[in-house]
Formats: C-alpha cells, sequence, structure tokens
C-alpha cells in the first residue's frame, strides 16, 4: 500500500474545467471593460463570439444561481427545523414526566 | 407542539398588521464571533430557490411545500472560540423586538446536557401566524431564526428532526 | 531568450496562458470547496484578473505563481464565507464508506472528503502541497505565511488524516507514514 502522501497525490490531482472553460473566460473577457486599446477588429471579432457564449452562460448562470439559493433555503430550513425540533422534543420530555 | 397548536390558534389578531423582518442589529454579535452563518432570503428570491427543489427528492419536496407561501427566511447563527463571549444583554437585546401584542414566546427549554436555551416566538396576523422567531443559545454559539409568513411548526420541526444530519449540528462524538 | 512569449499587443498570448493553467486553477478551487460550479465560475473569475493584470506579469514563472497565489486567496475567501453546510471538525467528522485495501478509486474520494473537511488553511497547505508539489517555503510565499507556519500545520493535518483514514481502511490497509 502506498504511503498518505502518494494517495494524496492521487487523488489531489489536477482535474480538467469543462471542455469550453477557455471559450468561456475568453467570451467574459471580451464582455469586460476594455482596459487597455485594442485593435477595433479584434473587438468585433470577440463581441460577436461573446454575444453567443454569453447567452448560453447567462442561462447556465441562472441555473447557478438558482442551485444556490435552493442551499440556502435548505441550510435555513435544517437549522430552524433543528431547533424547533429540540424545543419540541425537551417539551415532550416534560409534558411526559408531568403526566406519569 | 400540538399544545402550542391551540395556544397558536388562540392567539389569533384580526386586523393585525401584516408580518415583516425581526429587525435585528447583529454588529456587536458579528463583530465578537468566530463564524457566522448567513442566510437572508426575502420575497422574490426565495419563490426563485423555490423552483429548485426537487419534487422528486423527499426532503426536497417536503422544504418546497414548507416554503412556498412564506415572504422570508433569515438565519444567522454565530459560532465562538469560547463560552462567554457573547453577553446575557446580546441576548436580551435579540429579545426586545419580540414582546407583546405583536409577538408571542411559545415555547422556552434549556437543555443542562449541553446548555442549549431554544425560545420559539410567534406572531399573529388576521390569517394566524404571520411570522417564527427563534432564539437559540449554546455555551459557543448562538443561532437567531425570523421566518415571515405561516409557517407550519409540526412540519419544520419534523424535517429539523430527520433532514441530513439529524438532531441539530453536531456529529455524534462517540464513533 | 524572450521573457515573454510571442503574443498579442499586450505581451501575452492569452488564450494559450488559459488553456496552459486552467486544470491548475480549476484544481485548486475545486479540491478547496468541493463544488464544481463554484470552482469553475471561481476559475473563471481568476482568468478575467489575469487578463486586467497581465501587464505586472514578468514572467512564466511569475504567471504560476500569481495565478496560484490569488486563487488560493480567493477561494479560502469563499470558503469562509459561503454559505455552508454545518461545519463539524475533523475530528467529527462522518466517516465516508469503508473501502477495502484494493478500492483505490473509493480511497481516493475518502482522501478528498477528508481533505475537504479540514480547516481552510490547513486545506490550502495540503492541496498546494500534493496537487502542485510545492515545497514549504513556496506554499510559504504563496499564502503569505511563515514557513514554519506551513510545516507545522501540514504535520497536523497528516497526522489527522492517518488517523482518520486509518479508521476507514482499517488494520489490513497497511498505510505507512511515510515522509513529509
Amino acid at each position: 500500500m502506498a504511503p498518505l502522501e502518494d494517495e494524496l497525490r492521487s487523488a489531489l490531482r489536477r482535474r480538467d474545467p469543462s471542455p469550453d472553460f477557455t471559450e468561456r473566460v475568453l467570451a467574459r473577457v471580451a464582455a469586460a471593460p476594455a482596459r487597455r486599446a485594442r485593435q477595433p477588429w479584434v473587438r468585433w471579432v470577440a463581441a460577436m463570439a461573446a454575444t453567443l457564449l454569453l447567452a448560453a452562460g447567462g442561462l447556465e448562470y441562472r441555473h447557478y444561481q438558482g442551485e444556490r439559493a435552493k442551499d440556502q433555503v435548505l441550510l435555513a430550513v435544517r437549522i430552524a427545523g433543528s431547533k424547533l425540533n429540540k424545543a419540541q422534543k425537551k417539551v415532550q420530555m416534560l409534558t411526559h414526566r408531568s403526566n406519569s | 407542539m400540538k399544545a402550542a397548536g391551540l395556544l397558536i390558534a388562540s392567539l389569533l389578531f384580526a386586523g393585525a398588521a401584516p408580518a415583516q423582518q425581526v429587525k435585528w442589529n447583529f454588529d456587536k454579535v458579528a463583530a465578537k464571533a468566530s463564524d457566522t452563518v448567513d442566510v437572508s432570503l426575502s420575497g422574490s428570491l426565495l419563490q426563485f430557490a423555490t423552483k429548485f427543489l426537487s419534487d422528486s427528492d423527499k426532503d426536497e419536496a417536503k422544504v418546497k411545500k414548507l416554503v412556498g407561501g412564506l415572504k422570508g427566511i433569515y438565519v444567522k447563527s454565530f459560532e465562538f472560540k469560547k463560552p462567554g463571549e457573547y453577553s446575557a444583554a446580546d441576548v436580551e437585546s435579540f429579545r426586545a423586538p419580540l414582546r407583546p401584542p405583536d409577538w408571542q414566546r411559545i415555547v422556552g427549554v434549556h437543555s443542562s446536557e449541553d446548555g442549549e436555551n431554544v425560545e420559539v416566538y410567534i406572531e399573529s396576523d388576521s390569517n394566524g401566524i404571520g411570522g417564527l422567531a427563534i432564539i437559540a443559545t449554546e455555551p459557543k454559539e448562538l443561532t437567531l431564526v425570523n421566518i415571515v409568513g405561516a409557517i407550519d411548526l409540526d412540519s419544520l420541526s419534523e424535517l429539523g428532526g430527520q433532514f441530513g444530519i439529524p438532531e441539530g449540528l453536531e456529529v455524534d462524538k462517540k464513533k | 531568450m524572450p521573457r515573454r512569449p510571442p503574443a498579442t499587443a499586450c505581451g501575452w498570448d492569452f488564450a494559450s496562458l488559459v488553456r496552459q493553467h486552467q486544470a491548475m486553477v480549476f484544481s485548486i478551487a475545486w479540491h478547496l470547496l468541493r463544488d464544481r460550479a463554484v470552482a469553475e465560475e471561481l476559475a473563471q473569475d481568476v482568468f478575467l484578473s489575469l487578463h486586467q493584470h497581465q501587464a505586472e506579469l514578468e514572467s512564466p514563472e511569475h504567471v504560476q505563481f500569481w495565478l496560484r497565489r490569488v486563487t488560493t486567496n480567493r477561494a479560502l475567501d469563499v470558503a469562509r464565507r459561503r454559505l455552508r453546510r454545518p461545519m463539524v471538525s475533523l475530528e467529527n467528522a462522518p466517516e465516508p464508506v469503508a473501502v477495502t485495501s484494493t478500492g483505490d478509486p473509493l480511497l481516493g474520494t475518502a482522501l478528498r472528503k477528508l481533505v475537504a473537511a479540514l480547516p481552510e488553511k490547513a486545506r490550502a497547505i495540503v492541496v498546494l502541497r500534493y496537487q502542485e508539489d510545492l515545497d514549504p517555503a513556496e506554499i510559504a510565499r504563496v499564502l503569505g505565511i511563515p514557513v514554519g507556519t506551513v510545516k507545522s500545520q501540514l504535520q497536523r493535518a497528516l497526522a489527522l488524516l492517518r488517523e482518520k483514514l486509518s479508521r476507514v481502511v482499517g488494520q489490513a490497509s497497511g498505510l505507512s507514514p511515510g515522509k513529509e
């Protein structure tokens, strides 16, 4: 069996992001405010690519926002529910004691 | 919680103002906390989030039903490095907005096992429960929950008992 | 030999930089955050920042250092501020499913989960050490902390991981301490 360090290197090896990652980065770069002067044709090509990619990316980002908001709801319900459950159980226990 | 349900029914106020988010000031406590969980979901964001809850997942479907008509969910949970970092005065400041006639404390319990206190308050409006507030204190944790809207306490409690890590935030230390 | 590769007017072939480093940036974010969507979003943000700051970067080595530092710091910020599952300390972390000694993929999954349960700074140190193969001095430069802190946190993290993993794998695993 390999030492722990070898197992860690294997477990933590680099992984690739999604296949269109580079294109999405370039699209965001093209859409961001320009900090330096560029060749006009470069900006035009980048803007066209950005328009196409952002349309798809926008939907994906909205889905990502929705999943994050969903996680928040689940976390909030878990926290609130656990506190309420604790109180309920204590009340039930005290009620049981006073009735017995 | 059945007894609490009867109490709730008896506390309906006809014509009461619509429930709103409790105005708590967290600055003092937040400054002392080593870690904070913060959920703030109001109106449209909450409804947006609900769309992503799955009907085929048992727990998510229950949560979807539970939060469907709510106007807001707000949770702040502060963790502290050691006991005594927040004061009784801090806790009292959170109780201050939860007074009659708008709010009623329906449950207050203390657990000597882990030193946790839980206080549950409800706000009544013309339609019944208009809001829920929970103040839960432990030696190294302070949690405040405010739910705006009609919430089913039994369903929420049931979810808290079986959801993910059961009955609270800590995994059983005995292994 | 020129210090910068042939490129656009800005001095760098930005698309090549992205392709060259995207796995590194994404993986640092993913191993620290354990959320693929957030890691991708963060990685994109890092490259966007790189594009905005590329004129300040002097060499390929500088680019790599800059990317590691910015990615790690941002991921740690996100880990601290993001909404999280209820935190449990590593000592109390739920045990991953028990694996057999031949189950390397499962062992890898178990290890990744245990690493993800480490406190943020220790997690970053372990990721930079074993994903990026950086030595403690390099890790200290990336994180901006003393080398002594890196070494002690690394030792403690490994000890915890060994203990936790040995409970999962069991006596028959034969995992040996190894050198750090």
